[in-house]
């Protein structure tokens, strides 16, 4: 098996893996979740710089030291975005559209000063700037936003199918994206294809900070492609497989920083003077250049961003300032606003997971700070008392891995009755629509000339929403408002139970 | 090769002028029951209630005592049986009809030569994980299989509008086609406490086969409740009185555990959808007159609520 092939097939399973974990039903995405983001560079970076969890970590140091001995194979093979890419550039080559790439220099500037942005946004717990480049992150609101859709619309359509042959199966729900959001990622989606089609792996090359960092890593990997320059006949087939841009057929120069490592080359190079070999790479001081210079900068920057990443307490004091007076309500195991925007990379991964699609992404709901991180959409949905997906999921611990029975007594808001539009209240029928679904006891109800008046007991109450859903006003007579910081809610006290009754205690008789 | 012909014009026509003078003249005289095959209709009782038993055994004594299930399922017919699935709750806690007696009256129905046995409720909260739990929890999705039942998920698409002639709130509803288009409809609720309508039995259990139950809750609830049985009622209610969720109903408490279930082993079936929740009512311990919709369903005489008109055969095992 050529080095190609290998690639081509682990780019691959990793490809359906990434897919079958955003669009794969919650159980697989819950397995999946534990496996896979831990070798994402920034979900595993965010969870590491929180709360050192074991494997993340390990992965974390996995992809450098990776990095460190083959150079970037994490972009070839690891990387769901990158293998996009990949097919997008394999399919456009089978249509004869864009068959050739060529060697572009370096756009080190651009690409660097993207690196430090970044860096300094996760400081400072600016975390848009994160989530609009991470690769992982895009890939899962891709998945979320486009195929997600289309999977269960055509399952759904399916079922419809089956129904006059007595087949019957349960639909599954749709997230609900917001407007905003999916207009975003229709624009991201047609950046991609477009660069994917003219330009090869310059996404990844000059935009993605995971490509930037890891290039400055893999300038000294171990393992490199060189040219051997004498037997080179210039030929340039090499130039036109690699989908980098990074070879310079004149020069017989491989860019380390911007190769991916797919080895196209290695098969396209008639005479095989290109090899993929442990070379101890050869810094000359006369290659001392205005760019390199600024490479050492900003990975210097970089670096430096990194650490002080790690300490919580600069972040807090760096903070920007910039959710709105009212911002939405967070998962379960968020915490608090402030915790959650900074740790969340918007992959949309719970979104997709959510059986209720009650998670939906925002878009500046939580400030610019914090674009298209997740919110409990109560309008459309409510979430569930008996699950906790979203924290099983979750690549970054940003919605912290509740058990279940902790996760039913976390109050992520309170409900309120407005009983100026309550009909009850209002018309003086019995309504209880809340009360029937409340799922904590929360919802009391006083008998007045036997009518039932709905109330809220606001000690039980978790602010789950399915009292709104169920409201039949419009618009809804009782709302949930957000807490900023999470609460406890107390346990519903243990009815007390009736002695049980012998099997025939009212006897053979009848009360008519 | 042509089928040979069955019958001459000249049978046909002879059977049919007899078979219609037969049913014309039944009808006329008011004694349609022995068209069904039925004894003298005086022998046959308005309610049976039995208990001290388990499901399947309440369920065939009482629908012995009510004339047999071919009185109700002819063969090839198609059935919906539609029992309480409304919330994710284990049987235990008595918020959901008891499997067991879902799976005794699909076999009763097939034993009947029922053609298909549907089972559908379209649960409270109808997002598609929420109804999955609440027919798997229940234990009636495995139970109606094991019956051979088709198992029918709630969806949005199934829905057909109809008309309710004379309902005073509710003026039209949003029919499951199931219900709309079977032959015989089998209702079969649980008794339980609801913290609205204060109970929660056979005339509330149609709210589950509409899909503009919120609408009831919005004009009054009682109202449209007794409403929707000007519309159609089913063709024999069977209640389930077996475990008695006595408070925090219609869900109760998702551990079993706490809930306050009464076991009584209980079991009602009539085809007088108001008289079997006065009925009920009576078994829970409360006065039919204090529901609001069994008083409105007997003033718009859906049934009769006045236990002492009705024969009632009662049974203890």
């Amino acid at each position: 098996m050529t080095l190609i092939t290998f690639r081509k097939v682990l780019s691959g399973l990793f490809f359906l893996l990434f897919l079958m974990l955003f669009a794969g039903g919650e159980r697989l995405s819950a397995i999946l979740s534990g496996i896979l983001p831990p070798f994402q560079f920034v979900p595993a970076l965010l969870r590491t710089l929180a709360q050192p969890a074991a494997l993340f970590a390990a992965g974390l140091i996995g992809i450098v030291v990776l990095t460190l001995i083959f150079g970037r194979v994490y972009c070839s093979f690891l990387c769901p975005l990158g293998a996009l890419q990949d097919l997008l550039i394999a399919a456009s080559r089978k249509i004869g559209l864009r068959p050739r790439h060529a060697y572009r220099p370096p756009n080190n500037l651009l690409r660097y000063a993207i690196l430090a942005v970044a860096a300094g946004a996760l400081v400072a717990g600016f975390q848009s700037a994160v989530s609009l480049l991470d690769p992982f992150a895009w890939w899962g609101r891709l998945v979320t936003d486009f195929v997600l859709p289309l999977l269960t619309g055509s399952y759904n359509l399916a079922i419809l199918a089956g129904k006059p042959f007595d087949l019957y199966l349960h639909p599954r729900q749709t997230p609900f994206i917001t407007p905003p959001a999916l207009a975003l990622s229709a624009a991201f989606l047609a950046l991609i294809v477009y660069l994917a089609l003219t330009r090869g792996r310059l996404y990844c090359n000059t935009v993605c900070p995971v490509g930037a960092f890891l290039g400055l890593l893999a300038r000294f990997s171990l393992f490199r492609f060189a040219a051997e320059k004498n037997a080179c006949t210039e030929c340039a087939r090499c130039a036109e497989v690699c989908k980098a841009g990074c070879i310079d057929p004149q020069n017989a120069a491989i860019d380390m920083s911007r190769c991916v490592a797919c080895f196209n080359c290695l098969d396209a190079c008639a005479r095989t003077t290109i090899r993929y070999r442990p070379q101890i790479p050869a810094v000359r001081f006369e290659d001392w250049s205005p760019a390199r210079r600024r490479v050492v900068l900003g990975g210097f920057a970089g670096g430096l961003a990194l650490t002080l990443a790690s300490f919580a307490g600069l972040r807090q004091m760096l903070r920007i300032p910039s959710a709105k007076a009212q911002t939405p309500v967070t998962p379960p195991g968020s915490g608090n606003l402030a915790r959650f925007t900074s740790r969340c990379c918007a992959c949309s991964l719970c979104v997709a997971a959510c059986p209720t699609a009650v998670l939906a992404p925002s878009f500046a709901d939580y400030g610019t700070g914090a674009l298209l991180q997740p919110k409990l959409n109560y309008e459309q949905s409510y979430c569930d008392y008996e699950c906790n997906v979203c924290g099983r999921v979750c690549p970054t611990g940003a919605i912290a891995d509740l058990a279940l029975a902790e996760k039913k007594l976390i109050a992520i808001g309170e409900a309120k009755l407005l009983e100026d539009i309550c009909v009850v209240y209002v018309n003086k029928t019995n309504c209880g629509a809340c009360g029937e679904v409340c799922p904590t006891h929360a919802m009391r109800f006083e008998d007045r000339e036997n009518i039932l008046y709905p109330e809220v007991d606001q000690r039980y109450c978790i602010g789950c929403g399915a009292c709104q859903l169920a409201c039949p006003t419009t618009p809804r007579s009782i709302v949930v408002e957000p807490h900023k910081t999470h609460k406890r809610a107390e346990k519903y006290p243990e009815p007390a139970r009736r002695p049980a009754p012998p099997p025939t205690a009212s006897g053979d008789d009848f009360p008519f | 090769m042509k089928e040979p012909q069955k019958f001459n014009r000249r049978e046909v026509l002879g059977k049919g002028l007899s078979l219609g003078l037969l049913v014309g003249g039944a009808v006329i005289l008011g004694k349609t029951d022995f068209l069904l095959g039925q004894g003298p209709s005086a022998s046959l009782p308005d309610l049976v209630a039995v208990k001290n038993g388990e499901p399947d055994a309440l369920f065939k004594k009482a629908i012995d005592l009510l004339g047999g299930m071919r009185r109700f399922v002819k063969k090839g017919q198609t059935v919906v049986v539609k029992p309480n699935i409304g919330f994710p709750r284990v049987p235990e806690v008595g918020a959901t009809t008891h499997p067991l007696l879902v799976k005794t009256i699909i076999e009763s129905c097939y034993a009947a030569g029922a053609g298909k046995v549907y089972v559908f409720d379209n649960v409270v909260t109808p997002t598609a994980g929420n109804a999955r739990n609440c027919y798997r929890l229940s234990g009636i999705d495995e139970a109606a299989r094991a019956a051979r039942g088709i198992v029918v998920p709630v969806d949005d698409f199934s829905y057909r509008e109809v008309r309710i002639p004379g309902g005073k709130k509710l003026k039209t509803a949003d029919v499951h086609g199931l219900i709309l288009d079977c032959d015989v409809f089998i209702n079969v609720p649980v008794l339980k406490h609801h913290s609205s309508a204060h109970l929660s039995i056979a005339m509330k259990n149609l709210m589950g086969i509409v899909k503009n139950r919120m609408e009831y809750h919005l004009v009054g609830l009682d109202q449209c409740i007794a409403d929707f049985c000007l519309y159609r009622k089913p063709d024999l209610n069977v209640v389930d009185a077996y475990r008695v969720l006595m408070s925090q109903g219609p869900a109760g408490p998702s551990n079993p555990h706490f809930a306050d279930v009464q076991i009584k082993k209980t079991l009602l079936v009539s085809q007088d959808i108001v008289a079997v929740d006065a009925a009920a009512a009576r078994i829970f311990g409360k006065d039919p007159e204090d529901i609001g919709y069994i008083k409105i369903g007997h003033a718009q005489k859906s049934g009769n609520m006045n236990l002492k008109d009705l024969k009632i055969v009662t049974y203890a095992m």
